[in-house]
């Protein structure tokens, strides 16, 4: 009895640990609670529980079919009704979306992301940074000279730096260590180390960001900025 | 004096980062594009999380967005539509385990949930969790979690590592997982 049950649930973790849709059967109340529990497991490694492009893409298509068919006129008539029960207070709410919109959405459709971008200011230096020491292999700091925000990476002895602003709307990314990725906090924009846009929730990609051009002087990590 | 009525901030819990200045705070959601776009990634993490594959987490986040989407009349407050799309992601979770599974038990624990954020970007929080709960597991029950779910380790190879037959990996295995959700319920809340 219970080696049966063990084989079902073996079955089931196999076809989450290959990446496949698991099949329906009737599990006991115990298998179905070692199930759940090995879905969690699953969804704990760095990365898992992230959506690709691909199935954010056929979501929103059928959202699309879905959504686009309904009539417009009563989302018309409910907005009309809500603005007069708001007012102004309502109104200036609406400017505020309605930027992020304009802000947000930089083409109808695809993504906006150009190629490699490498940030070389006129008048440039290179500035020292940190110390060597100060970024241990798998590491990424953020470090400002004032003029640049710039995240500075340690990837397997070889360091390198991109901007550590998010090139949606500006605000400073976060360094993930664990998942080596830099997190936009506003958005929930990732990038990778080298800059790559990861992932994002918006209308079209962010562009990539541009790297800095980086060197190791007596120690120290320098970048060439302003 | 304008007295602004029902702005709602966008990260509960407090904001690190300064707020730049030509940022709106986002409070109310006009259209179903801008519910799709802020929340559509949390949806996907809350789903696979508890159904461990990525076509049952895309059915289910999109099923949610669906059930969410049709009800919704905008404008509609930023709180109140993530709500909504976190009850409702509840109840088709807890759809989905009936249906696939007939597992009454997961899907009550899925409904009673307590009230939840949508997640961030990072699984961090997850992998430190399921880090503790491996602490907490006996040595045999401990090995064989590793080798399956952190170096990706075929039964027949775990049972080879650990010296015992696949069917001894199978049951241990499963006596593993069963204690680790208790464990879940009981010690980690």
């Amino acid at each position: 009895m219970t080696s049966s049950a063990a084989d079902r649930v073996a079955r089931f973790v196999d076809d989450l640990l290959r990446g496949r849709r698991p099949r329906r059967f009737k599990a006991s109340p115990d298998e179905a609670e070692a199930m759940a529990a090995a879905a969690g497991l699953v969804a704990a490694r760095a990365g898992a529980d992230l959506p690709d492009k691909a199935a954010l893409d056929r979501i929103h298509q059928r959202l699309s079919a879905r959504l686009d068919e309904s009539p417009r006129i009563e989302a018309r008539f409910t907005r009309r009704a809500w603005l007069r029960t708001f007012s102004t207070a309502a109104a200036a709410a609406f400017v505020g979306v309605a930027l992020d919109e304009v802000l947000t959405r930089q083409g109808p459709t695809g993504p906006v992301a150009t190629g490699p971008a490498v940030l070389t200011p006129d008048g440039g230096q290179w500035r020292p940074v940190a110390a060597v020491t100060q970024l241990p292999e798998g590491h990424a700091i953020l470090v400002s000279t004032g003029s640049v925000d710039a995240v500075v990476v340690n990837d397997g002895g070889q360091i390198s730096a991109v901007s550590g602003i998010c090139t949606h709307l500006g605000c400073r990314l976060q360094p993930d260590d664990a998942d080596k990725r830099l997190s936009c906090p506003c958005h929930q924009t990732a990038f990778s180390w080298s800059g790559k846009v990861l992932y994002y929730r918006l209308k079209a990609a962010p562009p990539d960001l541009p790297s800095i051009e980086s060197r190791v002087r007596d120690g120290q990590i320098e970048l060439f900025v302003v | 004096m304008l007295r602004v009525v029902g702005l709602i901030e966008l990260r509960p819990g407090g904001d690190p980062e300064p707020k730049i200045e030509n940022e709106p705070a986002a409070a109310i959601y006009t259209d179903w594009e801008s519910v799709y776009q802020d929340n559509v990634v949390g949806i996907y993490q809350l789903a696979f999380r508890r159904v461990g594959n990525a076509a049952d987490a895309e059915d289910v986040a999109e099923d949610v967005m669906i059930r969410t989407l049709k009800t919704l009349r905008f404008p509609a407050p930023v709180h109140n539509v993530r709500s909504y799309l976190v009850k409702t992601a509840k109840t088709v979770l807890a759809d989905h385990w009936r249906s696939h599974y007939s597992a009454q038990n997961v899907a009550l624990e899925l409904e009673q949930l307590p009230p939840q954020e949508l997640a961030g970007p990072s699984n961090t929080v997850a992998s430190e969790r399921a880090q503790r709960l491996l602490g907490l597991l006996p040595d045999q029950f401990r090995r064989v979690l590793e080798l399956r779910f952190l170096l990706g380790y075929s039964v027949r190879e775990a049972a080879n590592e650990m010296g015992v037959t696949e069917s001894n990996a199978r049951v241990l295995q499963f006596r593993a997982l069963r204690k680790a959700a208790e464990l879940e319920r009981e010690v980690l809340g």
